[in-house]
């Protein structure tokens, strides 16, 4: 079975932001507004952190592009009282807005900030959004699928035409977007694919690493001389 | 009035055994909904060691608390006099 | 005989036989938080969580710190009261009772706070459900399940024998008393009966109130989050909620000894007893608390010492500051010498604790939140009206449901204070003999040692 995953090359990403409003049009993420964003409110699944290097103060910013990190021993999953959030068979951290009951305790658990609320009812269904995407209500919690709707496109298609699902005919919306083609997304089960090279790269770290949560989106990181 | 003084009572010692039966209810309910999430745990494969190892703890502690109650209503309500 | 039991029946029942117009003001003043509590809730509702000051990454703030300080209060009652029954404590007689209802009332609204916190609250079924006891939520609902139900029936088995004297003494509410009474006449049977049935309880309810509050601090210590992520959680949260639970029955018994005119029951002995109590759990908390934060201060991880540091200098400095003020120096300050004007002093001091383990309840669930292990925007939490509302709203409810306890049982127990004189005296005699050398033996052993 495949197991997707992403990598995300930091010495390629410029921090333009692109995978972040590509996610936000392609999975229906709602605009909360200017005054909702002031009390620190925004929904961005895929989200652009911003760290200063200690050793060089200000002057050397790093861009980290977070997505949810579908960590194979995820820490959300396991506090969440009603399987509304679980890892689903090929990875990936499943969200059941249905069945959510917003106590919020995987959002206090996810060490990565990855998990959003819907503090007020944000968006109605309405003309103009991905049909393939459900509109969150409010009180649930809501997250990064890696673009799941998308899998089950080309799995459907492939289905229909009786055939495996082919390398790059699933691809999430981020890596598309990416205009440095900073964020690549395959099959980490498949030991040829890109990202499986990647991901064995000297460059490859995971975030957090040593939380053991196993992270399925590495990080490469900055090559020696550049920044 | 002999027989207004017995209805009295008796309504009195239905409404007590009514009392016993709501505890029995809901200690039974409680036991049904833990074995209930057992089961769904064991049927999605999710964890069912924990759900195990807590009903493991909690029924027996309510079963314990079951029986005093009863113990007690039973205990009182059959010996209101001296033998 | 008789007339010292008609006395205690007298004062003991006054409170249910005769209602004053300050029962009436008390009620009115408390229906206005209550009242405040319950728009609130309504707008929150309505509108969803946004009306609160919650955000991202702070996800939970005044509705889990209150949920863990009214859990904690819970363990005032029914644990200190199964301690003090077990040790055979006779100066416990007046104080049981309202620990007990303390613990009953208290974890209604305490389980209250998480439906508050729910942002569907219109799905709370689902717990029932697709509950999944991975999680520790339902270590809580099911520990907590239990507490109270073990606590109602400990409350309500020592106050079978009372309840026959509200049947038998009072003139209203018959059908109420009668049945709950339970056919109660005291006959020897029904003694044995019921004796062995507190004491079975009394020994059931220890283990299961230790249990809540640790899986209580389990929500927290389960996550990996940094100053959550800590095995001395469990009973560092038992030792609180025992902390607090004995502060806030002290405040209770102050309270109902003025409204009540109880003093001649409760006396500045039984309030210097349970000052020392609270003296030597005040000394507990420090010391756990202490390893707590220099296990944490030693080790410096980088992300544990950002929200140590937030707790010490920074944002949250006035919070942690507080909270040691109120939890350590002004009880330490208080209860170190209690032979003069013992109550003042004892209610100033658990007045204080109760601040301060709501101060502690708050900085351990907020500051960790604030500064989350990645780089994330840190967000500034301040609660809104909503919150304020429902925090004075919950306690003003769990003051008016024991408010109204009082008006319908003894808020002392009857029989116990009875027995105190009738069989008790007699009991610690024979007690503390059998704790003295034996006269006769002694002379023996005397001879025969000086034979030697």
């Amino acid at each position: 079975m495949a197991l997707w995953g992403m990598v995300i090359d930091l010495d390629r990403c410029t921090g333009c932001q692109a995978c972040v409003m590509a996610c936000k049009a392609e999975n229906n993420v709602p605009a909360v507004g200017q005054k909702e964003a002031e009390r620190g409110r925004i929904i961005s699944w895929m989200q652009v952190l911003t760290e200063t290097d200690e050793e060089h103060h200000s002057e050397k910013m790093r861009f980290i592009p977070r997505p949810c990190l579908q960590c194979d021993d995820p820490p959300c999953t396991k506090v969440c009282p009603v399987y509304a959030t679980y890892r689903n068979p090929e990875g990936i951290i499943a969200q059941i807005y249905n069945r959510c009951i917003g106590c919020r305790f995987c959002m206090a658990a996810c060490p990565y900030n990855a998990k959003y609320f819907n503090w007020y009812t944000y968006q109605k269904e309405k003309p103009g959004q991905n049909p393939d995407v459900s509109v969150r209500e409010k009180g649930v919690v809501e997250k990064c699928t890696f673009c799941h709707h998308r899998l089950q496109k080309a799995r459907e298609r492939a289905h229909a035409e009786k055939r495996e699902i082919e390398p790059g005919e699933y691809n999430t919306a981020c890596a598309q977007a990416c205009p440095a083609q900073a964020i690549i997304f395959g099959d980490l089960a498949d030991p040829g694919s890109e990202v499986s090279k990647l991901a064995r790269s000297p460059r490859a770290f995971k975030l957090q690493e040593e939380l053991g949560t196993k992270p399925k989106v590495i990080y490469l990181t900055e090559g020696e001389g550049g920044g | 009035m002999e027989r207004e003084r017995s209805d009295w009572d008796r309504m009195v010692k239905n409404l007590q055994w009514a009392i016993a039966g709501v505890f029995v209810l809901f200690v039974g309910g409680l036991i049904i909904w833990i074995i209930h999430l057992i089961r769904t745990a064991w049927w999605l494969g999710d964890v069912p060691s924990a759900s195990i190892g807590i009903s493991l703890v909690a029924i027996p502690v309510f079963l314990v608390l079951l029986g005093v109650v009863l113990y007690v209503f039973w205990g009182l309500l059959t010996h209101q006099r001296e033998e | 005989m008789v007339e010292h039991k008609d006395v205690h029946e007298e004062i003991l029942l006054a409170p249910i036989a005769q209602t004053g117009p300050g029962f009436y003001w008390a009620v009115a003043g408390l229906a206005v938080f209550i009242l405040w509590g319950a728009i609130a809730y309504a707008v929150q509702f309505h509108q969803g969580l946004g009306v609160t000051g919650l955000q991202q990454p702070v996800s939970w703030g005044f509705y889990v710190t209150n949920f863990v300080f009214f859990i904690g209060i819970s363990h005032a009652g029914t644990l200190i009261s199964a301690i003090l029954r077990l040790s055979k404590a006779e100066w416990r007689r007046p104080i049981t009772r309202m620990a007990e209802v303390i613990t009953v009332m208290v974890l209604f609204i305490g389980a209250g706070q998480i439906l508050i916190d729910l942002g569907r609250p219109d799905r709370m079924m689902n717990v029932i459900r697709y509950g999944r006891y991975q999680s520790p939520l339902l270590w809580d609902a099911t520990s907590i399940s239990a507490y109270l139900t073990a606590s109602v029936v400990y409350l309500y088995l020592p106050m079978i024998p009372d309840i026959a004297v509200l049947r038998d003494r009072l003139k209203k509410r018959k059908l109420f008393y009668s049945v709950l009474a339970l056919g109660w006449t005291g006959t020897e049977h029904q003694q044995r009966i019921l004796n062995r049935a507190i004491a079975i309880m009394a020994v059931l309810v220890i283990p299961i109130a230790v249990s809540v509050h640790s899986v209580v601090s389990f929500v927290f210590s389960m996550t990996l989050q940094p100053m959550w992520h800590s095995t001395i959680f469990g009973p560092y949260f038992v030792v609180g909620a025992i902390f607090s639970g004995i502060a806030a029955l002290i405040v209770a018994m102050i309270v109902f000894r003025k409204a009540y005119g109880l003093e001649p029951y409760l006396k500045p002995i039984h309030f210097r007893y349970l000052g020392q109590l609270l003296l030597i759990m005040a000394l507990l908390w420090f010391y756990f608390t202490f390893s707590e934060y220099l296990t944490g201060y030693y080790g410096a991880e980088p992300e544990e010492m950002k929200v140590f540091w937030a707790k010490f200098i920074g944002p949250f400095w006035p919070f942690f500051w507080a909270m040691v003020l109120c939890n350590f120096v002004i009880p330490i300050a208080c209860l170190a010498r209690l032979s003069q004007r013992t109550v003042g002093k004892v209610l100033i001091a658990s007045l204080s604790v109760t601040v301060g383990m709501w101060l502690e309840r708050f900085i351990i669930v907020v500051p960790t939140l604030s500064f989350p292990r990645v780089p994330f925007p840190e967000g500034v939490y301040s609660p809104t009206w909503v919150e304020w509302g429902l925090m004075a709203g919950s306690f003003a409810l769990f003051a008016l449901f024991y408010l109204l306890f009082t008006k319908l049982f003894p808020i002392i127990s009857i029989w116990e204070i009875q027995e105190g004189r009738e069989t008790g005296l007699k009991e610690v005699e024979e007690r503390l003999l059998t704790y003295l050398p034996d006269e006769a033996e002694a002379n023996i052993l005397a001879v025969s040692t000086r034979g030697r």
